[in-house]
């Protein structure tokens, strides 16, 4: 017995010994097995890259709506062409889930990386992203959460002005060009061009594409008394130099999350119809009978070969014939069969901009109008509109669009419309096309423009409005109290049911916080 | 290390210990005359014998266990005298003085009497321990294995609903295989498992429901997701033949709980199963076959016919049909007669001196489900054998191999059953191919908008699954000294399910992807290990006693799935990912570590006043070092007030106990860290998922207790047990709590929730009658059990779980002062003050005249908690008959009948017959005086027929529908057992068995017993959210048993 006493005595203490020493190693498995805690800092930056150039796709449904670009055509008018909103719904808010979420903590992560790596050209980018996802938040939303964003320590949220939203912008882009100059330390376009098939890490074109961020943010001051046309323009001349340096991705189509938001397989567009407003633009009604060449490349014909567009304030197709309904996006009645060729930029793989080289040379044109250069004025519309000529011809080439290209002829014939170029370029002339070269994918930039020149400015030069044709919907949302909408309410999901007392001390619990005026807007 | 390393040297160490302390042997030799002691053990009701039944001579170690005919005998005693104690679970213990002389045989012939609420009874407590009903502190209930099979369910724990008070059943719905839960006590849990812990023969078993988060379909980001509510699947403990569970005992608080730590704060149930009795061997074998028929229908109206004919989403608000219509009755047709067919075979025996014991069994089930083409069948195959090696040494091991298949439905919005509602009548729904084979089409709309035909969906979308599980437990208990004995078990329970889940190309839900196809494998393997040294209880005084046992334990449970999604698919009939254009890949590893000490001290006072206190001290992977270790108590008494006051036990039994308890729990695996996840859009790249980091995680603690009775009156022929309990759960882990997307992320982990949960369990037994030809015994159970959120973390304002947001604007949602189970929704606004009269009164859009919804998840007062359940199980025996019935008894409880607002708001529902009435909507106009003293009563004329918006935009509150109560014939079993010696058997009998005979209900659906969701579900999940799901359909089976 004794032996047998022993025995058990010995296994207590190996028992008791192996347990002291291995338990803290057995326990620790809870290190997510199926995913990463960290990545290198190029990994970030993909999704990131993604989401700048495809959720302002996602809310370009709604805001395109409010800048009449398309219409819903169904059984009613929507709340969005009435200039309204959805309630209790995220719609509207993509950007506000890849702001904080997408780039959240992912950017912050990717940067602290970057700036310990000294990959300046990484963390350069970032500032970017970061200043572009301010700029395009704040420009939907007006009063945003800055200061205290990306912050897992709390679960209330105070709202910043806009005026701040835009000090921080210009702060991270003069950071982002600072960082973006640097070309000692790790600085890596192989390694960057990993995570960025964007410019394939090219820092060069990052640096001009910051150049474009502030220019485009700069000449949003047109309201304000600090508004300085010249930084505007010098803001541009170091920016894009031709189309070849456009901001734009590509999509690899293979999966649901990688392709084209706006192509037939995701099927978000079937509805939609481009309007009478963006037709008359182009089909000579506000520009004298100049029919621009791009009409028949980037919009629709109805089935009988005509030009139309539908009217905002009609439900559905009003009274047009099957035959006269214009096509949706894709130049088809309904959605077009796998494989069916398509149009402009709505093709599955078409590659999509978050910025074009046509774009900036329309923000140097309107900055130099209103500095009253007026031939750098008419050079950077005409230099616009040309490079958008090429941009509509490229892309309908990339996807192997159903539209033929525009010739050189066709292009010199409309710039020499009289209608079009005349001597001396108006506001309205600058303004149009730029709304033109933007249809269908700078939302953003489109919105603003309208409100920055309250929807319904008049031109002082051309007599016309600004906005050569465009109405406010005659039959306004009901909770909008007769006023025209200013901004998008803040994403309902995280601010509605999750942060109401910040969202309440900047008055966005009102029925009609959509329509209240941004700051960067008034006069 | 790696997992196998681990996992070895676990094994090793256990064998070991094992080896080390079986070394040498104690002899025992005594070479001296002894004598014998032999007996027969019976019941005393029936007179019939106990096989199985433990002998042992009190202050020695010598025992045996009665054969198959209840003779027991002991050779080799010492002469004198002895005391022959004879214990059997569910039977009073018996003690009785023999005398031995040597070279004789005494004869000790005992009788058991069945324990009703007898303070003598042995029970199994937690960790595999027994103990007295008199000493236990705390309240459980143990049911016989024999009355959970003689149900006849697949699924054994269908079979517990309202047999045990503090137990609620929810099967999800009547589909063969569907998932189970069970909630011991209530939901405590916002967002977590509310579900007890499964322990058979003294380990934990997983029963588990697979979530469809591990499928590549459900990936972040997906369009393709079926949320745990488009499809079900068995939960695991499904694997398990009821036929091999000897006795299931529920522990139900975390007082009882307590010893198996943080997986058992929601209660435990632990199942003892069969073992080999003495005796010369023998066999049983039993059958059943069960028709099975589907219970009533949603009614459809038949006068108005669709909108317009081929172009809408089966709304019904066109004009009525011409006389002489001819109509089809597509719902008759579609459920078919379901054929389900049990065989169970059974070998035991052991050797005469019981020292060798050994029972095999295989079990073979085939289950046809009413809705075409679904079925469950299952193999079980089973062994176990006890060994007595020497005295001192016992080696058990049991063995338990399944394999299952299981065809099921979708489910819901995706499922047969909305298609077969709002199928036209007036085209025949079994006529659902082309001639060439394809979907047929009755409407112009898109293959996604036009709802599956039944027929189709049930033909050519697939759900099944096929499971291997194999369970393995091995025991040895050692008895070294007289003082004790040491008790170590190993097991391991593995398995793997493949899952397959086929959307076709053509069906509405595969249609705009071109067919989905889900291939899932979980590979599940659970080691469990546990060691306890056992105390017997030592005299400190002649009055006072001590025993008690420390033990500690380990476990590691790990699943990896890997799923596979394809979806394009190239020929649109051949299932295979092969045959897909474009697929993506997930797999999945969820691990968590458990390593636990405990021990537990009883001290007896004369045998009425008992004093127990245990201690657990967890240690767990899913909380961060630091606070991943934590101690917690509980403490027990019992008082046999019958036995301390002798003038008192003269007429009745009694005992008073009460209890407290605290138990942790942790967090799901990799709860605290936030970890990247590979993110589809272009180019790839890393990305944060949803779930945000809570480097502070800590576990969370229930504080619980809990007084009650049990007294027992007229020779225990009546019994009562009543229980009130309370637990309070502080820091509650709430999952995938939203907050501001201004943190960075969308959903947290986060402790804080606090909620409380309360309720009163009362069991009455009684035998009325008690003759030898005719006797009738009545068990009641009881059951209230209310929960309460009373905070929820970081005061965010509501907890949901978002898969439960399955239909309409309705949710799960839980707000601090409202029950566990309320619901949340779009509700309608009405006047909040009471200035003008007209509070609580709808708010009416004065544009329209229909009320105003909110656009807010808003509490509407609902709640889905029953007021109270009574089971009653009636067992009437006349001679050789015997009849056992339950009858289930509900009262209150909000059900929302998601399926008729849905026809509603088709227009198929005959409530839409009164469109052409014009009505105002009671209410007050919403035109800014509504909260004056002055409203603008509502007087806007709608005519639904015009407006359809009265019915399309219709509120789902309308169709919560409040106070649901059943009164529902669960199962009733007819009996005859043939004489002894009838074909040569031992035991003969017949029985017919019905299941769900009839529901007497005020609930105006299909059935109340409702799951939107599946068992995967944590918090309330999808409990009382019934769309287009399936009824418990009818069942009568009949069969017979032989035992050889």
């Amino acid at each position: 017995m004794t032996t047998l006493k022993r025995c058990i005595g010995a296994a207590a203490l190996v028992v008791a010994a192996t347990l002291s020493a291995g338990c803290e190693d057995f326990l620790d498995v809870n290190t997510n097995p199926n995913a990463p805690e960290t990545a290198s800092a190029n990994l970030y930056l993909p999704p990131m890259i993604h989401w700048m150039v495809s959720s302002p796709q996602w809310d370009g449904r709604f805001v395109g709506r409010y800048t009449q670009q398309w219409v819903l055509a169904g059984t009613s008018l929507s709340t969005w062409d009435r200039m309204g909103y959805d309630p209790g719904s995220d719609n509207g808010a993509q950007q506000w889930r890849d702001v904080y979420w997408s780039f959240g903590q992912n950017l912050v992560d990717m940067m602290t990386k970057a700036e310990a790596e000294e990959r300046w050209d990484v963390l350069g980018v970032g500032y970017l992203l970061k200043a572009w996802g301010w700029q395009v938040l704040t420009d939907l939303h007006g009063e945003i959460i800055v200061k205290e964003a990306i912050n897992q320590n709390t679960f209330s949220f105070n709202y910043d002005t806009q005026e701040y939203a835009y000090q921080e912008v210009k702060a991270l882009l003069d950071k982002g060009i600072e960082y973006l100059q640097r070309t000692d330390g790790a600085v890596d376009a192989s390694y960057l061009a990993r995570g960025d098939k964007m410019y394939n890490g090219d820092r060069t074109k990052w640096l001009k594409f910051a150049y474009g961020l502030l220019a485009i943010h700069l000449n949003h001051y047109s309201n304000k008394a600090t508004y300085k046309p010249d930084d505007v323009i010098a803001a541009v001349d170091k920016s894009f130099a031709s189309n070849a340096d456009d901001a734009i991705l590509a999509f690899p189509a293979i999966v649901n999350d990688d392709r084209n938001f706006y192509g037939y397989t995701r099927g978000n567009m079937p509805s939609y119809r481009q309007t009478q407003f963006v037709v008359g633009l182009m089909d000579g009604t506000q520009f004298g009978g100049a029919v621009d060449p791009r009409m028949s490349r980037m919009l629709s014909p109805a089935p009988d070969g005509v030009y139309r567009g539908l009217d905002i304030n009609v439900v559905g197709y009003g009274a047009l014939t099957t035959n006269q309904r214009p096509n949706n996006i894709w130049g088809y009645a309904a959605t077009p069969a796998a494989g069916s060729a398509t149009r402009y930029i709505f093709d599955d793989k078409s590659k999509f901009p978050a910025m074009t080289y046509a774009q900036l040379q329309f923000v140097k044109a309107e900055a130099a109008y209103r500095k009253g250069d007026m031939a750098t004025a008419r050079a950077a519309y005409l230099a616009g509109v040309r490079a958008h000529m090429d941009f509509v011809n490229a892309r309908n080439m990339d996807a192997g669009g159903t539209p033929t290209q525009i010739t050189a002829a066709e292009k010199d014939a409309f710039l020499a419309s009289p209608a079009i170029a005349p001597a001396q370029v108006t506001l309205s002339h600058i303004m149009c096309q730029k709304y033109i070269a933007q249809w269908g994918w700078g939302h953003n930039e489109i919105w603003m423009d309208m409100r920055r020149h309250h929807y319904t400015d008049m031109d002082p030069v051309s007599g016309t409005q600004v906005f050569r044709g465009f109405a406010p919907p005659t039959n306004l949302y009901p909770d909008n109290g007769a006023k025209i909408v200013q901004r998008i309410r803040p994403r309902y999901n995280s601010e509605y049911v999750w942060n109401r007392p910040g969202l309440d001390a900047v008055g966005g619990l009102a029925l009609d916080y959509h329509t209240k005026p941004l700051w960067i807007t008034e006069r | 290390m790696g997992i196998h390393d681990r996992a070895r040297s676990l094994l090793g160490l256990f064998l070991a210990t094992a080896l080390l302390v079986a070394g040498p042997s104690p002899g025992a030799a005594q070479a001296q005359a002894t004598g014998t002691i032999q007996g027969k053990v019976t019941d005393a009701g029936t007179a019939r014998p106990i096989a199985g039944a433990q002998i042992s001579i009190v202050g020695t170690q010598r025992g045996v266990l009665t054969n198959q005919t209840g003779d027991f005998q002991i050779a080799g005693m010492l002469p004198g005298e002895h005391r022959v104690r004879v214990q059997y679970l569910g039977y009073a213990t018996s003690e009785t003085q023999v005398r031995v002389t040597a070279g004789g045989s005494t004869r000790a012939d005992v009788q058991l009497t069945q324990a009703a609420i007898d303070l003598q009874g042995v029970v199994v407590t937690a960790l595999g321990q027994t103990s007295q009903q008199r000493a236990l502190g705390t309240a459980q209930q143990t049911i016989q294995g024999v009355d959970i099979a003689q149900t006849q369910r697949e699924n054994f724990v269908n079979a517990l609903s309202g047999r045990i008070a503090g137990v609620e059943v929810n099967s999800s719905s009547g589909v063969p295989g569907a998932s189970t839960s069970i909630v011991i006590r209530g939901v405590s849990s916002i967002s977590g498992s509310n579900q007890p812990l499964m322990i058979i023969d003294g380990l934990p078993v997983d029963n588990k429901t697979v979530s469809t988060a591990v499928m590549a379909s459900d990936m972040g980001g997906s369009t393709t997701g079926l949320s745990n509510r488009g499809v079900d699947f068995t939960n695991r403990a499904s694997d398990f033949n009821p036929e091999d569970i000897e006795t299931l005992t529920v522990l139900k608080g975390p007082e009882a709980a307590a010893l198996y730590g943080i997986d058992a704060a929601n209660g435990a149930i632990v199942i003892t199963t069969k073992r080999g009795k003495a005796g010369t061997g023998g066999f049983e074998y039993s059958n059943s076959f069960r028709i099975e028929s589907t219970r009533g229908r949603p009614e459809t109206q038949q006068v108005y016919g669709p909108s317009s004919v081929g172009s809408t989403t089966f709304l019904y608000y066109g004009t009525p049909y011409p006389d002489g219509t001819k109509f089809y009755d597509n719902v008759d047709g579609f459920f078919q007669t379901a054929l389900t067919q049990k065989h169970n075979l059974a070998f035991s025996g052991a050797t005469s001196d019981s020292k060798l014991s050994y029972r095999v069994s295989a079990s073979s089930t085939q289950q046809e489900g009413v809705i075409p083409g679904s079925m469950y069948d299952r193999i079980n195959v089973t062994g176990s054998s006890r060994g007595e090696v020497t005295d001192w040494l016992t080696a058990d091991v049991s063995m338990q191999y399944s394999t299952d298949a299981n065809d099921q439905p979708f489910k819901g919005a995706s499922g047969p059953l909305i298609g077969l509602l709002v199928w036209p009548d007036t085209i025949n729904a079994k006529d659902y191919l082309t001639p060439a084979g394809a979907r047929r089409r009755i409407t112009s709309l898109s293959l996604s908008s036009e709802v599956d035909n039944p027929y189709f969906s049930t033909t050519k979308n697939i759900n099944t699954s096929r499971t291997n599980r194999i369970n393995v437990n091995f025991g040895l208990s050692l008895t070294p000294y007289s003082w004790g004995y040491l008790k170590t078990n190993i097991g391991v329970d593995n398995y793997s399910s493949k899952l397959q889940i086929l959307r076709h190309p053509e069906s509405a839900l595969g249609y705009s992807v071109n067919g989905v196809l889900d291939e899932t494998d979980d590979l599940t393997r659970n080691i469990n290990a546990q060691t306890i040294l056992n105390f017997n209880r030592r005299p400190i005084t002649d009055d006072i006693g001590i025993s008690g046992f420390v033990g500690h334990q380990v476990s590691d449970s790990r699943s990896t799935y890997t799923s596979l999604k394809g979806q394009d698919f190239l020929d649109p009939q051949f299932v295979s990912i092969n045959n897909t254009a474009s697929r993506t890949s997930l797999t999945t590893i969820r691990e968590r570590r458990l390593v636990s000490a405990f021990a537990q001290a009883v001290v007896d006072y004369r045998y009425w006043l008992y004093l127990t206190l245990s201690g657990r001290n967890d240690w767990t992977s899913t909380i961060p070092k630091g606070a991943n270790s934590f101690f917690y108590p509980s403490v027990s008494g019992s008082f046999v007030f019958s036995d301390a006051i002798p003038s008192v036990g003269r007429f009745m039994t009694g005992k008073l106990r009460a209890a407290w308890a605290e138990v942790g729990k942790d967090a799901r695996p990799y709860a605290y860290r936030p970890s990247l996840e590979y993110k589809a859009t272009s180019y790839g790249g890393y990305g944060y998922g949803f779930t945000g980091p809570n480097l502070g995680l800590k576990p969370e603690f229930a504080r619980s207790y809990e007084i009650g009775t049990e007294l027992g009156f007229f020779d225990n022929r009546l019994g009562v047990d009543a229980t009130y309990y309370r637990k309070q759960t502080r820091d509650q882990i709430v999952n995938d709590i939203r907050g501001s997307y201004a943190t960075g992320f969308i959903l947290f982990n986060l402790n804080g929730a606090k909620t409380r949960n309360e309720g009163v369990e009362i069991t009455l037994r009684g035998t009325p009658i008690e003759r030898p030809d005719f006797s009738w015994d009545v068990l009641a159970n009881f059951t209230r059990a209310r929960g309460t959120v009373i905070s929820l973390p970081a005061e965010l304002p509501e907890s949901y779980n978002a898969d439960t947001w399955l239909y309409g604007n309705v949710r799960n949602g839980t707000k601090p002062g409202l029950s566990t189970m309320s619901l949340t929704g779009y509700f309608y606004l009405r006047v909040d003050s009471a200035q003008g009269g007209h509070k609580g009164d709808l708010l009416i859009d004065p544009t329209t005249g229909l009320p105003l919804r909110s656009s807010l998840f808003i509490d509407g007062g609902y709640d889905r908690q029953p007021d109270f359940l009574i089971g009653v199980t009636n067992r009437l025996q006349y001679k050789r008959w015997s009849v056992d019935f339950l009858v289930d008894i509900r009262k209150g409880g909000d059900v929302f009948n998601g399926t008729e607002h849905y026809l509603t708001a088709r227009g198929l529902s005959p409530r839409t017959l009164d469109r052409e009435q014009p009505r105002v909507v009671k209410g007050v106009l919403r035109d800014g005086k509504h909260n004056s003293a002055n409203p603008t009563i509502n007087t806007i004329v709608v005519t639904p027929a015009v407006q359809t918006n009265y019915y399309t935009g219709i509120s789902e509150e309308l169709f919560i529908e409040k106070d649901i109560n059943w009164l529902r014939f669960r199962d009733v079993t007819l009996r005859y057992t043939f004489p002894d010696g009838f074909l040569a058997a031992n035991r003969a009998s017949v029985y017919v068995t019905a299941t769900d005979l009839f529901l007497l209900t005020n609930y105006s659906g299909m059935d109340p017993i409702v799951n939107g969701n599946t068992a995967a579900v944590g918090g309330s999940s999808g409990i009382g959210i019934d769309y287009g799901n399936f009824a418990m359909p009818r069942g009568l089976n009949f069969g017979f048993s032989l035992g050889f």
